[in-house]
């Protein structure tokens, strides 16, 4: 019994100090990391809508998005936000600009998981810039009737890219303060 | 005399695929294209040579009949402070390493050369075992990458090395395409060794 005891002294002593290392290597790396990622998000909105000054906001659906404003004239020059749906293997995060009149200034996939080879193209400049001057009514796959050209072998990632930029961007739309004039 | 042999069994005598046939998930997982193999190749590399220094070093203080688990917390542990060093200071390179990071977690040769080999040997001959192991580990990753790469997107590296008439057959980047590279180059592996 005392030896069992030990055993499972020795293993929880082994643990506090994994814990411990893993703790305090987290408390120094995590502030760094989330300013890390921060940056890359407003670098990855500043290359959709260049000179703006960014506010955030929410929908009432709970989409987080971004006004961007002209810094001088405070005039409304489009909105990004991240559209996220799930897609064949994963769920595929992407980041869009639409301009004012919520016509689709371009889109950059920020994370997928697809398949090598068939959804993950999706990632590839020649998918992602057909979408560029779409409106939200052209916004789906040719086999829905729409313009965008899915990947081959990949419709289902194709769509879901598709279908989560268009609710995003309806979305948006409807909120009451964005879609009139201010 | 004896770390050179522990080097280099890694790769063809022992090695950690196609011999042991350790850390098949991964090996099936990643060998889509070469650069993902690289990848997952050299962070194994690391993460084996690190975990087999710090086991070697514990070995005297671990009870034999706990040792599996405390081997599991010290890579665990160890592991997840590679991937938070790595995210915060060195972004690039886990950007593109840092998908395989947790995979590493899964791995059975970590833990399998932690139990065979570190578990029994001094730290040197421990970390020469661990870096053998790896590179033998990335060179089969790399190997049965190629092949499927080549077969199944046209390219290597990313680069295109097949004639643009070549209609790419996918299913040598999917699933089934990573059984029948690792079957026939096991296959061919065995009948070299028979042949000797």
């Amino acid at each position: 019994m005392k030896y069992y005891l030990k055993l499972g002294f020795i293993l929880f002593v082994f643990c506090v100090v994994a814990t411990g290392i893993l703790a305090y290597v987290n408390s120094l790396t995590a502030p760094v990391i989330a300013q890390r990622k921060a940056t890359e998000e407003i670098q990855a909105r500043e290359a959709l809508i260049p000179n703006a000054k960014f506010e955030e906001k929410e929908s009432d659906q709970g989409l987080t998005y971004f006004v961007a404003r002209d810094p001088e004239t405070t005039e409304i020059l489009g909105y990004t936000f991240i559209a996220a749906d799930l897609g064949y293997s994963s769920t595929v995060q992407t980041m869009v600009g639409v301009d004012k009149a919520f016509k689709v200034l371009g889109i950059r996939i920020v994370d997928q998981g697809e398949t090598p080879g068939l959804g993950a193209n999706c990632t590839l400049p020649a998918f992602t810039e057909q979408f560029s001057g779409l409106a939200v009514e052209d916004i789906y796959v040719n086999k829905d009737g729409g313009v965008v050209v899915a990947l081959s072998g990949a419709t289902i990632t194709s769509r879901c890219i598709a279908n989560s930029l268009r609710e995003g961007i309806i979305d948006v739309q409807d909120e009451p303060t964005e879609g009139g004039e201010q | 005399m004896k770390f050179i042999k522990e080097l280099t069994k890694g790769l063809i005598k022992e090695n950690p695929i196609f011999v042991i046939v350790l850390g098949m998930c991964p090996t099936l997982a990643v060998t889509t294209s070469v650069i993902n193999a690289l990848g997952m190749g050299f962070a194994a590399t690391f993460v084996l040579i690190c975990s087999n220094a710090i086991i070697s070093l514990i070995k005297d203080i671990t009870p034999s009949k706990i040792r599996i688990p405390v081997y599991v917390v010290v890579i665990a542990a160890f592991v997840s402070v590679v991937d938070m060093v790595m995210a915060a200071y060195v972004p690039a390179l886990h950007k593109s390493l840092g998908l395989f990071i947790p995979l590493i977690v899964v791995n059975c040769i970590i833990l399998g050369r932690a139990e065979a080999f570190a578990s029994k040997n001094n730290v040197i001959m421990s970390i020469a075992d661990g870096l053998g192991m790896g590179l033998g580990f990335t060179l089969s990753l790399s190997l049965v990458a190629t092949i499927r790469e080549i077969i199944g997107a046209g390219t290597w590296l990313g680069m295109r090395v097949t004639p643009l008439t070549y209609d790419p057959a996918l299913i040598a980047i999917l699933a089934p395409g990573a059984f029948i590279t690792l079957g026939l180059l096991m296959a061919l592996m065995n009948m070299l060794k028979e042949k000797k």
